[in-house]
């Protein structure tokens, strides 16, 4: 008698797990919302301390290499000529295709100037791209040219350094660079 | 089919066999088109049915609208892609094996009354000659799994091989129900005999078992889920087509979903009404020429509804063990199966005198 009973519960058991199972998946098919996001046209709101690219105010840098020695991938790498305190850039790239995103170079530095951004959409068509160069201008600028003459007389603290957007907020700054790098993906 | 011999031969002038052969390469070469049309809709609605169980969207980029034209995408894809035929293969089993597979599910339409007239042959034993041709797929499943010299395609092909006498036997008990009822093997006949006496479904509580029992042995006839063992993903990478690629792949993918509409036509027309409306609201078998086409309409409309149940169900519950199979074939489906068709014959004789 027992098999018996086992048979026809065993019946019951099947036909009534799998109705309640359609039963799930058809409030899922019909009322659920979908998760999904269509990325490319629509993206998720990206949290204010995501870790994305990195950004760079080129004008607060003294070249002091301490975000590159804090790198625990070694992925950034600086150059640049003192001429006083006025420096003269040859370089200071981020490889993304070393970097972690781990934000040990934010905390290092003196002055605040490294930062990163929600940028996050960092694909390229080749290896070699990846290596972003993180500077504004290379070269002196003719502020700081100016400034180097300046040096030569007595006593001249020079006009503040204007270009470049000085003394405008992080934020707009960030947004100006983020739009530049864009455009240069884009092109 | 009369109306194309007629017109082949009276006003194209034809004479001897060529009217038959014109009508019979009409035919088959619109049944080919709306197959295919048939097939990739199928796809792209069963992609839609995962993944809005899912949550998800599905296909949304190709041709615009919810990503209509994902599946002719990937059918022009298939066809670019190269035919491998993996070294060691037995070649001509290997080459011919998707023919036998598609064919025999195809060859299926020949007898599903559509309309009234819309119906190539309307054979005597139409219900057994659909599931007899239908099982040639089972040969091809074979050759496929046996001529790829891969392990995996071996193991698929047995587990076909296992799985299908434990369903055939169910089906065809479970459709002696219905025949029972209408007393005919004809497919027209049940069309007829729906018309006028409503649903088959509803003659007795019995057929509900029997409904039942086919639908969930058709399931295992289409190998879809829960009782995909011979592709079985997750177990034999995809069974007894691994080593198949490009175009002769996708007759695979196309003889699912054919398989689908065969047996869905089937369960459709036996059980559910066929081309005629509920309650013979119009009476769609005696309509004057051009609208008796209303009668495809109904039909597709109930198959499509058979196909979304499958799907549904498909996406529902888990692949089951082959024991598992088994026991629900013999165990579970062939004793209800008969029990149904000795209660319908009981029925039949008490109630209907």
């Amino acid at each position: 008698m027992g098999s018996v009973r086992e048979y026809f519960s065993s019946i019951a058991n099947g036909l009534g797990s799998a109705a309640k199972g359609m039963g799930v998946t058809l409030r899922h098919f019909t009322s659920e919302p979908h998760i999904t996001v269509q990325y490319p046209r629509e993206t998720k709101p990206i949290p204010p301390t995501y870790r994305g690219m990195h950004i760079l105010e080129q004008d607060k840098c003294i070249d002091c290499g301490l975000c590159a020695k804090a790198c625990p991938v070694d992925c950034i790498e600086i150059e640049a000529e003192h001429h006083g305190r006025v420096l003269e850039w040859t370089k200071f790239s981020i490889d993304y295709k070393k970097c972690i995103f781990c934000e040990f170079c934010i905390p290092p530095c003196p002055v605040d100037c490294i930062h990163m951004t929600t940028e996050f959409e960092l694909a390229t068509e080749s290896p070699d791209d990846m290596v972003e160069d993180m500077l504004t201008w290379t070269g002196l600028r003719p502020q700081d040219q100016a400034k180097l003459e300046g040096k030569t007389k007595p006593k001249a603290p020079a006009a503040k350094p204007a270009a470049g957007g000085g003394g405008d907020d992080l934020r707009s700054r960030v947004a100006a660079m983020m739009a530049k790098k864009k455009a240069e993906k884009e092109d | 089919m009369d109306i194309l011999i007629t017109f082949f031969a009276e006003t194209l002038g034809m004479s001897g066999v060529w009217p038959l052969s014109f009508a019979y390469a009409t035919c088959i070469g619109s049944l080919l088109g709306f197959v295919t049309v048939y097939a990739m809709f199928a796809i792209w609605m069963e992609r839609k049915v995962a993944a809005h169980i899912q949550q998800r969207l599905g296909p949304m980029e190709v041709g615009g609208w919810h990503g209509w034209a994902q599946s002719p995408a990937d059918a022009l894809k298939l066809l670019f892609k190269e035919d491998i035929i993996p070294d060691g293969a037995n070649k001509w089993l290997f080459w011919i094996a998707p023919a036998v597979v598609f064919c025999g599910v195809f060859a299926g339409f020949i007898a599903i009354p559509f309309a009234a007239g819309v119906q190539i042959v309307d054979i005597n034993l139409g219900v057994f000659f659909i599931i007899a041709i239908a099982s040639i797929e089972v040969v091809g499943v074979i050759m496929a799994g046996w001529a790829s010299n891969s392990k995996y395609s071996l193991f698929g092909a047995v587990r076909e091989a296992a799985q299908v006498v434990s369903y055939e036997l169910p089906s065809a008990t479970a459709l002696l129900a219905p025949i029972l009822v209408v007393g005919s093997f004809k497919l027209s006949d049940f069309n007829a005999y729906q018309a006028e006496h409503g649903w088959v479904l509803f003659a007795n509580p019995f057929m509900w078992i029997a409904l039942l029992c086919f639908f969930i042995a058709s399931l295992a006839g289409c190998k879809r889920a829960p009782f995909d063992l011979p592709e079985a993903e997750s177990e034999l990478v995809s069974g007894f087509h691994t080593e198949y690629s490009g175009m002769r792949f996708s007759f695979f993918g196309l003889e699912e979903y054919v398989s689908m509409f065969v047996v869905s036509a089937i369960t459709a027309t036996l059980f559910l009404g066929g081309y005629t409306l509920p309650f013979n609201l119009l009476d769609v078998g005696n309509l004057p020429a051009p609208f008796h086409l209303i009668g495809v309409a109904v039909l597709v409309v109930k198959i499509f509804a058979v196909i979304f149940v499958q799907m549904w169900l498909r996406w529902t519950l888990p692949r089951m063990r082959v024991d598992q199979v088994m026991s629900l074939g013999y165990k579970y489906l062939l004793p209800w199966g008969l029990f149904a068709v000795a209660g319908t014959a009981i029925w039949q004789v008490w109630m209907e005198g």
